[in-house]
């Protein structure tokens, strides 16, 4: 079953055309590495599947039901309903800073009515334990480094039970030593079955997790195949240009 | 004497707090509005409440309204309604101001968290939103109550029985200026037990 299915995507922002025709289909389980240059629209087109931009023209199903068909949107209501069985994950974290760790795991299900005040608690210690946190529940997120503040994100989008977890950068804003903790959590997702798409720029972590990397380019999927296919043997000049700019990063890093 | 021109000043600030602020909140959801005429419009309201003097306006509303043709004659207010009302609108002004400014200061990735979430737009408002403005706008709000303590004393150019009315005429009466001292102190007292007040609210919203 496809978790994820965009089929020729457009999306414009005034004559700038971002999305140039995207088609992606994510099946259950699967998870799939987005790597491409800066301004290439990898953020957009995470951003489309949850309802944060509007794209112009296509179709995006999640779960088998359509957010947007042929560029025409359902009501309001659904496309809520339809987005909040994805999670994501931002680059910023967006944590609320005004609540502690555990009130912005609950807050959400609690308002929404999925989960009762208690049974909330409860979920929110299970997931805090499951991503290393367990004795952050009390904290502010001011008190939290960025690889704390980054696996509580993590935590708040699950107490959602998704069915799909959008990953926009997850590590980028993080100090090289702390992108390691978010990503050992990611890989713990994994082995739980979860379905993902990750934009990352850690190519080493995209051919150890992914099932499948994706090379977006210009507004369009450029290139789509096995880790090994796209990253040990890449099949394009741009390709290997653009993987060229990280081994001379990290080597410089 | 004095102590029932406290009253009145007191009164005075009181009112004029509990309701221009409300009344700010909702003319800044209302100049953020997408509906254009209704956000100019707002926006004009405050431009000129800010731009014109809080003593014109008191004239204006207690004096002024009265001559209006037509309607003039159902506008008359007393003095003391009359002020409240012209305080409450002119502060409505500026706390609206400051809260857009409180507002604009909001990441907008904390609407977009709020959203992937499934929370409605009323939740992110009451939830998300106002709590963080709060914090940005508490020392401005602090800084505009500090600023009504002082402008309620203008209540009494258009007769109210106020502090500044007694202490003016006990000055005149007893040729004395005592009086003006005794004010003085008051207001100053006042002034910094809101400064403490606030100092403590700010305190509670660090985060
Ligand atoms: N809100 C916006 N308004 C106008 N242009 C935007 C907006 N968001 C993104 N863009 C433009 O869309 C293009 C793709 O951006 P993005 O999806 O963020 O790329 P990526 O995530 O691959 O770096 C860029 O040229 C960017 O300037
Ligand atoms: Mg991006």
């Amino acid at each position: 079953m496809e978790m994820l299915k965009l089929i020729n995507v457009t999306k414009s922002f005034g004559t700038n055309e971002v999305l140039r025709g995207v088609s992606l289909s994510v099946r259950r389980g699967e998870i799939v590495a987005v790597i491409g240059p800066s301004g290439s629209g990898k953020s957009t087109m995470l951003r489309a599947c949850v309802g944060l931009e509007r794209v112009s023209g296509g179709t995006i199903e999640l779960a088998g039901r359509a957010l947007v068909r042929d560029g025409v949107y359902v009501r309001d209501r659904e496309a809520r309903d339809i987005c909040s069985r994805t999670g994501m994950v931002f680059q910023h974290f967006n944590l609320f800073p005004h609540m502690n760790v555990r009130d912005n795991l609950c807050l959400a299900p609690v308002l929404r009515g999925l989960l009762d005040k208690k049974a909330a608690a409860e979920r929110a210690a299970e997931l805090l334990y499951k991503v290393g946190l367990a004795d952050k529940a009390d904290a502010m997120p001011s008190e939290l480094s960025g690889g704390q503040k980054q696996r509580v994100a993590i935590a708040r989008a699950l107490m959602l039970s998704p069915d799909i977890m959008l990953f926009d950068e997850p590590t980028s804003a993080l100090d090289p030593e702390l992108t390691g903790e978010v990503l050992t959590v990611m890989r713990g997702l994994a082995a739980d079955n979860m379905t993902m798409v990750i934009v990352t720029h850690e190519i080493a972590f995209a051919r150890d997790i992914a099932d499948r990397v994706v090379f977006m380019d210009g507004g369009v999927i450029a290139l789509s195949g096995t880790p090994a296919e796209i990253l040990e043997d890449p099949p394009t000049e741009r390709l290997r240009a653009f993987l060229r700019t990280f081994s001379r990063s990290a080597q410089s890093a | 004497m004095l102590l029932k021109g406290i009253g009145f000043t007191l009164a005075l600030f009181a009112i004029t707090i509990v309701t221009s602020i409300p009344l700010g909140l909702g003319l800044t959801f209302l100049a953020n509005s997408r509906i254009k005429p209704v956000s100019l419009l707002t926006r004009a309201y405050v431009l000129v409440m800010r731009g014109t003097p809080l003593m014109l306006q008191l004239f204006f509303f207690y004096f002024g309204l009265p001559f209006l043709p037509y309607v003039g004659k159902y506008l008359i207010m007393d003095r003391f309604p009359a002020a409240c009302l012209t305080f409450a609108l002119n502060y409505a002004a500026y706390f609206c101001e400051i809260f857009r400014g409180g507002l604009m200061s909001i990441d907008k990735g904390q609407y977009e968290a709020a959203r992937v979430l499934g929370l409605s737009s009323f939740q992110t408002t009451f939830r998300i939103v106002l709590p963080q403005m709060v914090k940005v706008v508490l020392p401005a709000v602090a800084n505009e109550a500090i600023t009504l303590v002082k402008d309620t004393a203008l209540a009494s150019a258009i007769g109210i029985s106020d502090l500044m009315h007694y202490t003016r005429s006990l000055v005149n009466s007893r040729a004395e200026v005592t009086p003006f001292f005794f004010a003085a102190v008051f207001y100053l007292l006042f002034t910094v037990l809101l400064t403490r007040l606030f100092s403590r609210l700010e305190e509670k919203f660090k985060f």
